[in-house]
């Protein structure tokens, strides 16, 4: 039997693994087709039939076909069987959404703006000059347009670069404070503004080791720990294909303790 | 005990205002004018004061803020009409627009309303008073979005918004050519939330929002405004011009 759900994804990590993290919390079984965002594959004719956005994750189900990540993880949480991934209190349903239009709008494009100056446009900018601009050009939104040039030829200012650590600073030490009184986004129970912002933050032990560690933040390092051990999580990001998603595995509890061994 | 702060019946203050009204909820307004910096006095610290300028709804202790989520609130909360579409995939359109209208067009409208009224009237203030109250504005973020409104020309801003406007418009546009409401064949706040960031283009932007060039969102607002709770929310102005009242929008995307 087919699978009744096609996501288009790429890395589980930030949007794409958003979906990929619900669906996989509900038990539902999906086609995955997998996207390079790093080779394009988005802005590819194939994929512009499907969303001609050309923006990542896609989720099609039925003849109902899915491009914003949080209200498609709603969605996911709506329209199939499993266990709940929203709060039944108006009032925690209305934090989880707070939480996760935080993560999307404030947090998400500062700690991307370091990830692409640093990681991404380094790694893009190895390739064929020419090949790149005619990528460049084939993006359909002109505001994707806009931030891959700022991202491949490395156009940040260091004024925005600056703010943006401020930022990434000024959020963790949110999250840390709300962490340390909730177990979780919403209380004791796990959400999609847990799901959401594991997929925004699995890697800031890694990325922004002198923001978050066990020392200055350990309720987000207990906070990030306690979802990876989730099977759901495990399946998840075992689904990844490159050094990115292979960044999770440092929240092994076991490598934390080898890491203060050796310190 | 259910108390809004809340402004003029426009923008961002004009979404609860309608959506009580359709609940037909009785609550305590408490109208407040935040370009005179009069502060909310319950405490938003816990919400990071970004959102200071309101509305707030305050709900048996619980403050709600941001104004498409506090839609979402009086839906589920609240007793009457539900204003949420019964099927799964509207209701995910419903918050695909709620998403849409506060990152991409709540900024550029605000902008342009702004620097048609705001900006004007705030540079006839005494100026020393009027920068030492913008400079005591916590955090950055809104200061920033105060404080950009005092540059004499707003030339730029009102171009880069207007550019900004056509995809968002041209995309309700074709939501509402093909149904009703946005969210699909039922009414739901998507609609009291696209109402209240559009309702003054036809004046601020008669080329982008006309009868001519968005015939589906002229009629789409005609439609609104016979709503009862739509007047009934209009008709709490106490400047008798809720069109002009702007405060700045959330910040634009930092990515260009």
């Amino acid at each position: 039997m087919t699978a009744m759900v096609t996501l288009y994804h790429w890395e589980p990590n930030a949007n794409s693994g958003k979906p990929m993290l619900a669906l996989a919390e509900k038990g539902v079984e999906y086609e995955s087709r997998y996207l390079d965002l790093l080779r394009f594959d988005q802005h590819q004719p194939e994929y512009l039939r499907i969303n001609p956005d050309g923006t990542i994750p896609a989720m099609v189900h039925g003849e109902r076909v899915l491009t914003e990540s949080t209200p498609m993880m709603e969605y996911i949480d709506e329209a199939f069987p499993g266990p709940p991934l929203r709060p039944s209190d108006p009032r925690e349903r209305w934090r989880m959404r707070w939480w996760m239009r935080f993560f999307d709008a404030y947090f998400a494009p500062s700690l991307s703006m370091i990830g692409w100056s640093v990681f991404i446009g380094p790694a893009v900018r190895q390739r064929d000059p020419s090949e790149l601009r005619s990528a460049i050009e084939r993006i359909p939104l002109e505001s994707r347009r806009i931030a891959w040039r700022k991202a491949l030829y490395n156009e940040f200012s260091e004024q925005e670069l600056t703010e943006s650590r401020r930022r990434v600073l000024f959020a963790t030490g949110v999250l840390e404070a709300h962490l340390s009184q909730h177990s979780y986004i919403c209380g004791e129970h796990y959400s999609l503004g847990d799901v959401n912002g594991f997929n925004l933050g699995y890697a800031l032990p890694l990325s922004q080791p002198e923001r978050c560690n066990d020392q200055k933040t350990p309720h987000i390092m207990e906070w990030l720990r306690k979802i990876y051990e989730r099977p759901a999580t495990r399946a998840t990001w075992a689904k990844g294909r490159t050094q990115m998603a292979a960044r999770v595995t440092m929240l092994e509890r076991g490598a934390a303790k080898r890491d203060s061994g050796n310190a | 005990m259910l108390e809004l702060y809340h402004w003029e019946p426009n923008i961002f203050f004009l979404k609860p205002l309608v959506a009580l009204a359709e609940k037909g909820t009785p609550y305590s307004a408490r109208y407040f004018d935040p370009t005179h910096f009069e502060q909310i006095p319950v405490n938003t610290e816990a919400l990071l004061k970004l959102e200071r300028e309101g509305p707030v709804l305050v709900h048996e202790g619980a403050i709600i803020s941001s104004s498409f989520f506090l839609l979402e609130y009086i839906a589920e909360a609240l007793p009457g009409p539900p204003l949420l579409p019964a099927e799964p995939f509207e209701r995910y359109r419903m918050h695909a627009w709620g998403q849409m209208i506060a990152l991409s067009l709540a900024g550029p409208v605000t902008t342009l309303g702004c620097a048609c009224y705001l900006a004007p009237a705030l540079r006839s203030r005494p100026a020393q008073q009027l920068q030492q109250q913008i400079a005591a504005i916590e955090p950055f973020e809104r200061r920033a979005a105060w404080a950009a409104l005092l540059e004499p020309d707003q030339t730029a801003a009102v171009a880069a918004a207007r550019s900004h406007l056509g995809r968002p418009i041209a995309r309700i546009e074709a939501a509402l050519a093909s149904a009703p409401w946005l969210a699909g064949a039922e009414y739901s706040i998507a609609d009291i939330d696209a109402f209240a960031m559009l309702a003054t283009l036809p004046e601020l932007a008669p080329d982008l929002v006309s009868q001519d060039s968005t015939p589906h969102v002229t009629a789409f607002l005609q439609r609104m405004r016979s709503r009862p709770a739509v007047r009934a929310a209009l008709a709490l102005s106490r400047t008798g011009r809720p069109e002009q009242a702007f405060v700045p929008g959330p910040e634009a995307s930092r990515w260009g």
